[in-house]
């Protein structure tokens, strides 16, 4: 059942909470929440959908150039219950914001693939809304990356169909490889394509033999939110390369290596600039005050579910659930045995249920297991490249939160470029039992000469390079940074490239993976837990 | 290295044996050996587990648990430890000291149960870079020249987790705080080569090279200026006193960082 059909009564909700901002997320009118600032025409939108009225279609989905106030919390449901995004600058303006507006020729901006009703990326179910309403005429389905190719025509579907069945967006990577400076560097491995399903790795224009050769790759976009947990440095040394990790020339600071699933662009601002030029079509230098006015927005956002169906309110009761604690904790803490990720939920594990019927009760206390799952229930980690290869032993014993370990968000403190089995064969395709036949499929063979990748060997099938785009390296082949883990109800498929339909299926998919051998209570605990974030 | 011995190795491990333990061993000895790494599922929480190897050359199965750089199932390791009385809990000798460096050459892959087995909790590292969080301590006067060392695996420049790290930001806050007019690097290289369990091993001088680099590079991005740096390389190196001289052909695959105030 979708928490947009059953509504939550307005004065109960607020009733159940401790203090005021809470109860302004859990306004199930939901996508505007009242205030005094904002414009008229929000404000019309707001008395169309009064009191608990499920959220509107038309509100729920952000178009470049609305006129419409982002509030200081600003709630959702989706099939869990509700996601919510607090705002701590307070209520924004994004009538010319940067962030709103259309930057290039393509009629996106940012919100496009960042909206607040998917966690700040886009989902699925959006996604596919957004075709539905617009015969595939909206912005979000240009040719540039919205399609499987750009030499497709737009409107048809079939140009559409990794958006429109995996969500993801294509990312069109330089060959060979160039360093952070843009000059090429001779990679370790050369690339062959032995499968394009999309058709753009052989297109004469945009493919590998084109005038400016290309890889295109297929990944879902990442949140733009909680960004002080993906920028944060826990620790100065990367043990997955043995260096400290980079500093920005730009400002000296140390980087985090967890901005992007390959690293590309290793700063918000390199990210920002990327992403106006590729997705979003600008022509020309990037605008510094557009820059920093995106910068400074996507920074004070803070995303967490704040309520599943079941369980009502992820803060009360002992738990610390929803977005506020993200505001307010540090970033880039790892976590440890003594004080283990997901604190926040584990409290719920030990709950009394006062009767079998008392569903709530039971829903919290699974939560609550799944939290204290994500850390005790260990297994051997097999072969995955960046973890198993370091020094600790292939396999190595541990848990979720073995790379899952900074406190609030379950990134890698490390950073995260791992090879869990997503894109490279013969994983990709058997963890899942499901062959990958939509996606390309490439042949790389590392060099004479060149250190082969610690698990696979010299020759490596793969749908996804991944981190071995930017470096070069065979042992990086198929190393993607790992995501966060907040709002993930709302922001359905899962993975880089969407092969995890629900989170179900993304637990399914690790349990096979590596052996876990998991209960179906303890499927359904975790399931149950990572809806909650 | 050759495909016969390969063989050998996996015979030795997929035949049934009766393991042998190194009573023959010396206690405070050095064993060197090159074999195929079994691993032993105890489940005593996170990365416990044993890692034990034979040695070929009489069969003694050692525990190896305790080195900084763990074996990989399905490729084979050269072993260097210091023989211990301590604990059986893994089904083997205890080798503290160790250090295990992994090979490129295939092997079986060999899990095995607890098999009544105890096992141990993974020995925390004996010493770990805080978080950057935790302000630095400068260290105090004297100021004198002072030598850094830092060791690899062999035939790798990688810097060992929990290991290098440690080293290179001492030598980097030394260097901070005595006003360094110079950091010498000297990357050094086992060239010579050495007969272990019937196997050849030679490193090649580039690698010398590229642990210089590794550790100037290292260097650079903690900050210290890249015109102290003054790079050299050397091949057969003698040994140092790595473990109180214990383990000779490890200390040679090292870096020295020479801070000079």
């Amino acid at each position: 059942m979708r928490m947009r059909d059953r509504a939550i009564p307005h004065a109960m909700a607020c009733a159940m909470l401790s203090h005021a901002i809470t109860c302004a997320m859990l306004c199930l009118c939901g996508c505007t929440q009242q205030d005094d600032a904002r414009p008229e025409r929000t404000r019309a939108r707001a008395q169309e959908a009064p009191g608990d009225a499920p959220v509107e279609a038309d509100a729920r989905w952000w178009s470049p150039g609305d006129d419409r106030v982002f509030p200081r919390a600003l709630s959702y449901a989706n099939e869990s219950g509700v996601v919510t995004t607090l705002n701590l600058a307070g209520p924004t303006a994004t009538a010319g914001h940067p962030f709103f507006t259309p930057l290039g020729d393509n009629g996106r901006a940012c919100v496009t693939c960042h909206q607040p009703a998917d966690g700040m990326s886009l989902s699925l179910a959006s996604i596919r809304e957004r075709w539905d309403a617009t015969r595939g005429g909206d912005p979000l389905f240009a040719t540039i990356d919205g399609a499987n190719c750009p030499s497709l025509p737009r409107g048809e579907r079939a140009s559409h169909s990794l958006l429109l069945e995996r969500g993801v967006l294509r990312i069109a990577r330089p060959w060979p490889p160039r360093d952070a400076q843009g000059t090429p560097i001779t990679p370790e491995f050369t690339l062959e394509v032995v499968r394009d399903p999309a058709g753009c790795n052989l297109d004469p224009v945009h493919g590998l033999r084109s005038a400016t050769p290309t890889v295109s790759v297929y990944r879902r976009p990442r949140p733009a939110t909680n960004l002080k947990y993906v920028t944060a440095v826990g620790f100065a040394f990367d043990p997955k390369n043995g260096l400290p990790m980079p500093l920005d020339p730009e400002t000296g600071t140390r980087t985090s290596g967890n901005v992007l699933s390959d690293v590309r662009a290793p700063t918000l601002a390199a990210q920002a600039r990327d992403a106006m030029r590729t997705h979003l079509a600008l022509h020309g230098d990037v605008d510094p005050a557009q820059l920093a006015a995106i910068l400074a927005f996507e920074q004070q956002l803070f995303t967490a579910q704040s309520r599943t169906t079941v369980a009502g309110s992820l803060s009360e009761a002992g738990a610390r659930g929803g977005p506020e604690l993200l505001a307010s904790a540090e970033a880039g803490v790892l976590q440890g045995s003594s004080d283990p990720i997901w604190s926040e939920l584990i409290a719920w594990k030990d709950l009394p249920v006062p009767n079998a019927a008392d569903a709530q009760a039971a829903r919290r206390r699974s939560i609550g297991r799944g939290a204290a799952l994500f850390s005790t229930r260990t297994f051997l980690v097999t072969s995955a490249a960046g973890v198993t290869d370091l020094g600790f032993g292939n396999p190595v014993r541990n848990s979720c939160a073995f790379c899952h370990n900074m406190h609030r968000v379950g990134l890698d403190v490390a950073p995260g470029q791992v090879d869990i089995g997503t894109s490279n064969e013969p994983a990709a395709s058997e963890s899942d039992k499901k062959p990958v036949t939509d996606l390309p499929l490439f042949k790389l063979t590392c060099r004479e000469g060149a250190r082969a990748h610690p698990h696979l060997g010299r020759v490596i099938f793969t749908h996804d390079p991944g981190y071995a785009l930017t470096t070069g390296k065979c042992i990086d082949i198929g190393k993607i940074t790992a995501q966060q883990m907040r709002g993930l109800a709302a922001r359905a498929p899962y993975f880089a490239h969407g092969g995890a339909k629900t989170l179900r299926e993304l637990v399914d998919f690790y349990d096979t993976r590596f052996e876990i051998e998991l209960s179906d209570l303890e499927k359904d605990d975790l399931t149950h837990f990572l809806e909650a974030l | 290295m050759r495909p016969a011995l390969w063989l050998s190795l996996f015979l030795t491990l997929s035949l049934p044996r009766m393991h042998a333990h190194a009573q023959a061993s010396a206690i405070g000895t050095t064993r060197s050996f090159v074999g195929c790494a079994i691993y032993r599922d105890t489940d005593l929480g996170r990365k416990s587990g044993c890692w034990l190897v034979d040695d070929p050359a009489d069969g003694s199965r050692f525990d190896v648990s305790f080195a900084p750089n763990k074996p990989r199932e399905g490729q084979a390791v050269w072993v260097e430890g210091v023989v211990t009385a301590d604990p059986d809990l893994c089904g083997g000798t205890v080798l503290k000291a160790v250090r295990v460096s992994v090979l490129p050459a295939p092997c079986p892959v060999v899990r095995v149960p607890p098999e009544g087995h105890k096992g141990r909790p993974s020995p925390p590292p004996v010493d770990v870079l805080p978080p950057t969080r935790v302000p630095r301590t400068l260290p105090p006067p004297p100021y004198e020249p002072r030598t850094f060392t830092i060791y690899f695996e062999h035939g790798r420049d990688f810097l060992i987790y929990q290991h290098a790290e440690v080293v290179l930001e001492k030598a980097q806050l030394y260097a901070q705080a005595s006003g360094a007019r110079s950091v010498a690097i000297t990357g050094f290289a086992a060239t010579e080569p050495l007969v272990i369990s019937g196997h050849t091993l030679a490193e090649d001088l580039v690698l010398a090279e590229a642990r210089a680099a590794m550790a100037a590079e290292a260097l650079r991005r903690l900050g210290v200026p890249p015109a102290l740096l003054r790079i050299s390389v050397a091949g057969a190196p003698a040994p140092t006193d790595l473990e109180n001289g214990k383990l000779p052909e490890s200390s040679k695959r090292r870096v020295t960082i020479t801070v000079t105030p």
